[in-house]
């Protein structure tokens, strides 16, 4: 992979190069072209082996100049041709002094030392695959199959969501099992495992995620230079969200099955004790079980606890009623994630943006131009003269 | 002789690139690439060519007939032939012996004037 990454800057630079040659006049391209891009190629593997990008950037640096002032000093020469010696010679080295020239040469100089300089960062940048899984996602107070329970609005839902779906307790199922550690150590970084929270910076670095307006419904969106691999990703997440939240319900559901339980059997032993005392208290004032309330202070202490009893009662089947219906939502799970979208690996790069980049290159090429050539202009008509003639006339 | 040593003596003073890639032929027939990085080499790396001056100073100096492009390839087997070497001409060596010549008066010039030291 690293070898293709270097081949490409090298062959992107070399291409950009051979187009720049068209700068030159007819003539001196058709004589001199091949020769000088098998220079310039020459000198791209010199300043990779030298420094890397750093090395073809410096080499940039000196080349887009060179290739301004000779390109124009070629097309000066090819509208104006000499016939001796010292004027060919001249042509070449003497100086472009006057302010017209000096602001067309700056100008020219910085438009293709900026656009140069974004076409090849453009082009040397590794491409980068974008695939999208969506998912419809539904809050735990939701109403729930049985009926039961209330629907309340959360108005932080959707971002809690987000911050869940970017914490650990998704993406590390995910970096599992897919052995990020290990296949993510062998491509970046010399085939050595890497820990998982070194994976889970890279992972969350190529994550994003999205609300679709007035859905519940989140994109997950993951980036990768392998359009499968960002795929295969996004698919992952989106499934490992979906098993957590279903985790992470049941639990919910099982700890409340668990308390209505308790408070059940505490409620069945009062119950139980309430009873006894109430019929201990019957058989004591002699009253028949059929009998009904007879407002006589003698037996005023057993009618109260009868009532006790009754209400008791009725709190004991309003517990019975609600465990039934747990018992129901958790036979029947709620799909609180439904992911109505597969991740599928894209067809083209979706990085970088290169129309984009060159636009913005080109824009700001132009500006960066008509100043420095401003400034030329300026300067030259200040202090400029004639230049001088480095060749003694023949 | 005559002619050339007057033809090369009309030329001077020559402009640094000339000298240098003049100078970096003055050891032998070389390609752009080889002429380039004599040149570095010379200069401590100070002059550094680009393409479009070194072919531009090359094609001028064709012009002048100062140097000539050569045929020969010093080995067919290993060398690459989309590669175009060049030698200098009788005019060509005159003008940078004579140019060096210069330099050297300069020098002694600078000598004369304790500006510089002769070296150890």
């Amino acid at each position: 992979m690293a070898n293709d990454f270097n081949h490409r800057a090298l062959t992107v630079s070399q291409q950009i190069y051979r187009a720049l040659l068209r700068a030159y006049p007819r003539g001196h391209r058709e004589e001199y072209g091949p020769a000088m891009a098998h220079l310039f190629r020459d000198q791209c593997r010199e300043a990779w082996s030298e420094a890397r990008g750093w090395g073809l950037t410096r080499l940039w640096l000196r080349t887009v100049p060179d290739v301004v002032n000779t390109s124009v000093a070629e097309q000066l020469a090819a509208f104006n041709p000499r016939k001796s010696m010292s004027d060919k010679m001249s042509a070449l080295f003497r100086p472009l002094t006057s302010p017209s020239s000096a602001f067309f040469t700056a100008f020219i100089a910085v438009f293709l030392l900026v656009l140069g300089t974004s076409i090849l960062i453009t082009f040397i940048l590794p491409e980068s695959y974008a695939s999208t899984a969506k998912i419809r996602v539904e809050s735990d107070d939701a109403k729930g199959a049985s009926g039961a329970g209330s629907k309340l609005y959360d108005p932080y839902f959707i971002q809690t969501e987000f911050e869940v779906l970017q914490s650990q307790l998704v993406l590390n199922p995910v970096i599992q099992r897919l052995n990020l550690q290990v296949n993510w150590g062998k491509r970046y970084y010399n085939g050595e495992k890497l820990k998982t929270a070194e994976v889970l910076v890279l992972l969350k670095g190529r994550l994003r995620l999205t609300p679709v307006r007035n859905t519940s419904i989140i994109e997950i969106t993951v980036y990768s230079e392998d359009r499968h691999e960002a795929a295969e990703l996004a698919n992952a997440i989106a499934e490992s969200y979906r098993d957590y939240r279903a985790k992470a319900h049941a639990e919910l559901v099982s700890k409340g099955m668990a308390a209505l339980l308790q408070q059940f059997a505490e409620q069945e032993t009062e119950l139980r004790q309430l009873q006894a005392r109430t019929e201990d208290f019957r058989q004591k004032f002699k009253i028949a079980s059929d009998a009904v309330a007879i407002q006589a202070s003698a037996e005023q202490p057993y009618w109260e606890l009868k009532q006790q009893l009754e209400q008791r009662l009725d709190l004991q089947r309003l517990l019975t009623a609600k465990i039934d219906a747990a018992k129901l939502d958790a036979q029947m799970p709620r799909t609180l994630v439904q992911i109505i979208d597969t991740a599928e690996p894209g067809r083209a790069p979706v990085r970088p943006n290169k129309p984009l980049d060159i636009m913005i290159g080109a824009v700001a090429g132009g500006g960066l131009g008509l100043l420095a050539g401003a400034a030329s202009a300026l300067f030259s008509a200040r202090f400029g003269g004639r230049g001088r003639k480095p060749v003694a006339a023949g | 002789m005559a002619n050339s040593k007057s033809d090369s003596q009309n030329l001077l003073p020559l402009t640094p690139a000339v000298f240098h890639v003049l100078l970096a032929l003055a050891g032998g027939e070389l390609h752009g690439y080889a002429i380039m990085q004599e040149v570095a080499l010379h200069t401590d790396g100070q002059i550094k060519m680009g393409p479009g001056t070194l072919y531009g100073t090359v094609k001028r100096l064709l012009e002048a007939r100062l140097i000539e492009e050569s045929d020969e390839r010093p080995d067919p087997q290993l060398d690459d032939d989309r590669r175009r070497y060049y030698r200098l001409t009788g005019v060509g060596e005159e003008a940078v012996r004579a140019e060096a010549q210069r330099y050297a008066q300069i020098v002694e010039l600078a000598r004369g004037k304790k500006l510089i030291r002769k070296p150890a």
